[in-house]
């Protein structure tokens, strides 16, 4: 349900985000894209939700044209995914729950989220996406009170409020600890297999993808020069996706040797 | 032994030369004091003189009627005087929020709207505070209304303009995930720019009703409204005793005012 | 297992008080202020009948004098910032400190302290008796009032300032003045420079203000205008307000930005209180 066909994405200045791509993606996967910095993974998953536009080719979400789509369908499109960023994107001085209930947005009208009156229905959409990370007796914590594998529970309770057919993870365990990563990829990993949610990761961790992927999408300049099961993933296969060969900065935990 | 070689002795070389911009800078600065000090005829033989004369003036000030402290009519002036300060910055400031955030870019996703809002910002900051009420009071006549839709104007202005500075350098983040999640507009504002500016924006208040109050104390001067009409009737007879009292009366206020106020931001930064 | 319901939300109490204290004093203020309301109506009609007089029809024959009247506020607000300039720099010295010891710092800052809580017009109006009418007691007025922020922004900066430049000074036994020159001066005059044109740009508009109550300027041209009911003059004079007031700020603020950021200036805010 997420098609890519001949999709380019070009920057200003001619930097190629992504290059010609054709992608398929359908309900339900877990896929994990891996490259190099600046091979294109954060190109590629931007433009799932619009918030980097097509340059060129098509691409269609759930049977919509995301480059044909206006801005308020755009915003209707949103609503079904979910994204989960590196840094967080946690909003400091907000409690927890609020935080989560910015995933309701698109779906109250906004008089509603305004005045803060929340119908009871989103309220417990929020509170059972809190529950399922585990974080629901934090609720009216300061997120700047938190540990960077809390912070991130939250960003991805944020994103499961919305109820979405898409989940979209940039970089989300970058910033955390070993033990904290693997954590955070559980959740989602999880949330995957019981919702059947589609979930789309970028990781630069290749021993955490291979671990955690079904499906691992190899990007490099732009282009896919890799699509395939994660049990075919040898160190070989990532020394071709990377262009070089492979240093300690590319997995997780020193030990853990790729098969 | 034999005598060490002649050479020169060694002197410090001769640094980087100063600066071109610092140069034309005090060329600048001193050229410009001269041409404005001839133009406004500037005199510190002048300036001796006048003020080593006898004058009402210095006289009042060195015998204030204290008195006025307790003036009925001064006092309730000087109520009036607050009144108009509060509510001016209670209209004007809380304007100024949803001002200045039209004209951010993620705040106001229509460039031509935006433009519009930043040229009546930038209109709005330039008119200074007597202006306005110069302005209202040939409008609407004299009275405490004319002195009120200045200080809502002049609010605007102040607060609008510390707002802006601190919406430049908001946190985008949490922007692009309100984004990416499909709010509109408005709620992104609210849940995560608002957020993080309010301290921010409360002291702004705070400081614009200081200087509310030092505004508000002279509109009377030109009828609207507040303590500057008693210090205009008395300047008119020429009694200066009494308003330099009204003057110190002032100054309690505005003393008091700036230790709450002072002591208010400190809490909230 | 009963769905999970997001728990109470604990009580701010300070933040409740202090919202209800803020909305009863301005309902106060509302209620008690005697404010004929119903001119509030007029107000739209009002505003656009004078909009149409102070704005159609604007004699521009008088754009040269308008212009003459604006240097002169211009000049008024240089002055007056120049003289409280130079009053202030070795007067925030004697409030430091870090250089004097507090009592008389604290001594100083109470005299800073009286000076801003003057208005200018105040001021204006004291000195007008003195000096007449005339743009002198304009740039007094201003001097008088920009010395107390000037001072206060001054020495906050020279508290801030770095030891190890004094203290070498001192340790190759400088004087008190060679401490000054070569420990304090250079880290504390961009700085200065950056305050001295902030203030600039706030004095300007004191200018135009002085004007109004007849100390000089522009305002002084707009006041008469309005008072002899010449409306054109006083919408024109308004517009050159408006716009000189903007374009100095703007250059102003490009050549603050030259001076904190140097020759690679990339344009940031800077903005003193």
């Amino acid at each position: 349900m997420i098609r890519f066909r001949a999709a380019s994405v070009v920057y200003p200045g001619g930097t190629r985000g992504l290059d010609n791509v054709d992608l398929s993606i359908e309900p339900g996967e877990f896929v994990v894209v891996v490259g190099l910095s600046g091979a294109g993974k954060s190109t590629l998953i931007r433009t799932i939700n619009g918030l980097i536009p097509l340059t060129s080719g098509e691409l269609s979400v759930n049977e919509h044209s995301v480059p044909d789509l206006n801005r308020r369908q755009l915003r209707d499109l949103r609503g079904d995914i979910g994204m989960i960023f590196q840094g967080f994107n946690l909003v400091d001085r907000s409690t927890v729950v609020n935080n989560v209930l910015m995933g309701r947005l698109a779906k109250v009208p906004a008089w509603r989220a305004l005045l803060g009156r929340f119908p009871e229905h989103d309220l417990a959409v929020a509170a059972a996406a809190l529950d399922r990370v585990g974080m629901l007796d934090r609720a009216h914590q300061r997120s700047t009170d938190l540990s960077g594998g809390q912070r991130q529970r939250v960003g991805i309770a944020r994103a499961l409020a919305q109820e979405p057919q898409v989940i979209l993870a940039d970089e989300p365990v970058a910033s955390l600890d070993p033990p904290t990563s693997h954590q955070i990829m559980q959740h989602l990993q999880r949330i995957n297999r019981e919702l059947g949610i589609t979930t789309i990761v970028n990781l630069h961790f290749l021993d955490l993808a291979v671990t955690y992927a079904q499906r691992i999408v190899g990007l490099r300049e732009g282009t896919i020069v890799f699509d395939g099961p994660g049990s075919e993933c040898t160190a070989e296969v990532f020394e071709g996706i990377y262009g070089r060969s492979l240093t300690a900065d590319d997995t997780l935990t020193d030990e853990a040797p790729l098969p | 032994m034999s005598s060490p070689a002649v050479v020169s002795a060694p002197s410090i070389p001769r640094g980087p030369r100063v600066g071109r911009f610092i140069v034309w800078g005090i060329v600048g600065v001193i050229g410009l004091t001269i041409v404005t000090a001839i133009t406004v005829e500037f005199s510190f033989l002048d300036i001796f003189r006048n003020l080593t004369r006898r004058n009402l003036v210095l006289d009042g000030l060195l015998s204030p009627d204290i008195g006025q402290l307790w003036s009925e009519r001064s006092l309730s002036a000087f109520v009036e005087t607050l009144q108009l300060a509060i509510l001016g910055t209670a209209t004007g400031g809380l304007v100024a929020l949803p001002l200045s955030i039209w004209a951010t870019d993620y705040g106001n996703p229509y460039v031509w709207l935006r433009n519009m809002v930043r040229i009546f910002n930038a209109v709005v900051r330039s008119i200074p505070d007597l202006l306005w009420a110069l302005i209202f009071v040939t409008a609407v006549g004299i009275g405490v209304l004319p002195g009120l839709l200045a200080l809502f104007f002049f609010s605007i202005a102040v607060v609008s303009k510390l707002t802006a500075d601190t919406l430049d350098s908001v946190d985008r983040q949490p922007i692009e995930a309100a984004l990416a999640a499909g709010a509109p507009t408005i709620s992104m504002v609210h849940t995560a720019v608002v957020p993080q500016i309010l301290p921010a924006y409360t002291s702004f208040l705070l400081y614009g009703f200081e200087l509310n109050l030092r505004a508000s104390a002279v509109l009377g001067l030109v009828g609207a409204g507040g303590i500057g009409a008693r210090i205009e009737f008395f300047r008119g007879r020429g009694e200066w005793s009494e308003v330099w009292g009204i003057v110190l009366m002032f100054f309690l206020v505005v003393f008091l005012v700036e230790r709450l106020s002072v002591s208010l931001r400190r809490r909230l930064v | 297992m009963s769905a999970p319901r997001i728990p109470q939300r604990p009580v701010d109490w300070v933040r409740r008080i202090g919202t209800a204290v803020v909305v009863i004093i301005v309902v106060w203020s509302l209620l008690d202020l005697e404010i004929r309301w119903e001119r509030l109506i007029d107000l739209p009609r009002d505003m656009a009948i004078l909009a149409g007089l102070m704005f159609s029809n604007m004699p521009l024959e008088r754009i040269p004098s308008l212009l003459g009247a604006l240097w002169e506020s211009v000049s008024i607000a240089w002055l007056g910032t120049i003289l409280a300039a130079l009053v202030a720099i070795p007067l925030s010295f004697f409030a430091a400190e870090n250089l004097v010891g507090r009592p008389a710092a604290w001594l100083m800052r109470q005299v800073f302290n009286v000076l801003r809580a003057i208005p200018e017009v105040i001021l204006a109006i004291a000195l007008i008796p003195i000096f007449g009418l005339t743009p002198m007691a304009g740039v007094l007025a201003i001097a008088i009032g920009s010395v107390g922020t000037l001072g206060k922004l001054f020495y906050e900066v020279a508290e801030a300032i770095r030891r190890g430049p004094l203290e070498a000074v001192d340790a190759v036994g400088g004087s008190l003045i060679q401490r000054f020159r070569w420990g304090l001066l250079p880290q504390v005059l961009p700085e200065y420079a950056s305050f001295v044109l902030y203030r600039f740009e706030v004095n300007i508009r004191a200018s135009a203000v002085m004007g109004l109550i007849g100390a000089g300027g522009i305002g002084n041209d707009v006041a008469q205008a309005l008072r002899f009911k010449e409306f054109g003059i006083a919408g024109l004079g308004l517009v050159i307000i408006i716009l000189g007031t903007i374009a100095i700020d703007y250059l102003s603020g490009l050549v603050r930005n030259r001076i904190i950021r140097g020759p690679a200036g990339v344009s940031i805010a800077v903005a003193a209180p």
